[in-house]
């Protein structure tokens, strides 16, 4: 149970980015915390995540100037700096809300799926026509 | 209806008495609870662990935005106040006739009571402030329930970095403005006492007392400690609302205030004895 929830990665609009921080200081502070990994390796580690996801661009802004689906691709990458990530991700429409389908989220978690063990996704059960067939 | 009359006022007099007890229990719960978190705080700071690649990466931008990009306002802040105080100060002396203790003065009062008190509400207008507002809205937005939910804590992460930086600071602005002060003191004395330089530097050295020297670093350091604890403490007040924010900010910002005067007391206090 202990070991679940130190893997437990949130992304959800209940857990924001911190606002006085740059996307990459905000990605990469779990690492730097949790494993005091220096400054410069941790930036390397953001930098190569953000270019998976073709992001690199925003590495040095700040929240409130990222776009929606921005803003869920740097929430996912910090969810996923949690040492064997377990992620949750909580009605993810609430964080993109002009999102049709739910096939921008599985195209991203699949360019970096070894970056996690898990991911689940979280949502009401009318939102089911959201999905499609899975 | 007399016995109407005295009924109402002792009921009138009991309710101030209440108010009165209320405001003072209020008042002092809420002195122990900052002295007892300022303690758990002090206990962090002495912590190895405390001191993780996050954290020193939080204290270096603090120390950057409170010491560093504050450095041309404060310099020229300091000129202009310290040649004016300086000027001033050395030409009463000269009109009482006091030209002999002006390195008293200098060192007594102006380099270890005022250059602190100085620099002290110089930060506290600019760096004070902008804690307690961001750490308000750090609240209101869910940004601290974030760093819970990442097992990040929150005094490690966002209290320590900013009360070291306080007392950096405070010690290093409040150095930083004696020794301005100093250096005006040489271009008054020589225009005003027809001092040459040699003889003021000698004047300065006989004058210098190193227990107050080390009193005014030692209170310069507490006021950092608290002027910075005290705006973390009230910002983290803060109830999930935006209303609550101003709310937070006067509060801690008079809270700030009082103990910088108590703070002054005390270390006059500590001088008599």
């Amino acid at each position: 149970m202990e070991t679940n929830r130190r893997q437990a990665a949130p992304v959800s609009v209940d857990v924001p980015l911190l606002s006085n921080q740059d996307v990459w200081m905000n990605i990469a502070l779990i690492k730097q915390y949790h494993e005091n990994m220096p400054r410069s390796q941790a930036e390397y580690i953001v930098l190569n995540a953000l270019q998976r996801l073709d992001l690199t661009h925003i590495a040095n802004k700040r929240n409130p100037s990222l776009t929606n689906e921005e803003r869920f691709c740097v929430l996912l990458l910090r969810a996923c700096m949690v040492r064997d990530a377990l992620i949750m991700i909580d009605r993810p429409f609430k964080i993109i809300p002009h999102l049709q389908d739910i096939n921008f989220i599985f195209k991203t978690l699949k360019k970096i799926d070894d970056f996690y063990a898990t991911c689940h996704i979280y949502d009401y059960k009318w939102m089911a026509d959201k999905y499609g067939e899975l | 209806m007399l016995g109407y009359i005295i009924i109402i006022e002792e009921n009138w007099l009991m309710n101030v008495l209440e108010n009165i007890g209320r405001l003072e229990v209020k008042t002092a719960n809420s002195f122990i609870d900052t002295i007892s978190f300022a303690r758990k705080v002090i206990l962090r700071m002495f912590q190895y662990r405390t001191y993780n690649s996050a954290m020193r990466m939080v204290l270096i931008n603090q120390i950057y935005f409170t010491s560093v990009q504050i450095l041309p306002v404060f310099l020229l802040a300091s000129i202009v106040l310290g040649s004016l105080l300086i000027g001033i100060v050395f030409q009463l002396l000269k009109q009482l006739g006091l030209t002999d203790y002006f390195g008293n003065v200098l060192m007594g009062l102006i380099v270890t009571e005022l250059s602190p008190f100085f620099t002290v509400l110089f930060i506290t207008l600019r760096s004070a402030s902008a804690i307690n507002t961001e750490m308000a809205v750090m609240k209101v937005n869910g940004e601290i329930k974030t760093l819970e939910t990442f097992r990040i804590d929150v005094i490690n992460y966002l209290l320590i970095p900013r009360i070291i930086n306080g007392i950096v600071s405070l010690v290093l602005l409040s150095s930083l403005f004696s020794i301005v002060l100093m250096f005006s003191g040489i271009l008054f004395s020589w225009v005003i006492f027809g001092i040459s330089m040699d003889v003021y530097i000698n004047i300065l050295l006989n004058s210098a007392n190193f227990s107050d020297m080390v009193i005014a670093l030692i209170k310069c350091a507490v006021f950092g400690f608290f002027i910075t604890l005290i705006p973390i403490r009230f910002g983290l007040r803060a109830s999930h609302e935006f209303t609550s924010i101003p709310i937070v900010v006067s509060g801690g910002m008079v809270s700030v205030f009082t103990a910088i005067i108590i703070i002054e007391v005390l270390s006059l206090v500590t001088k008599l004895f």
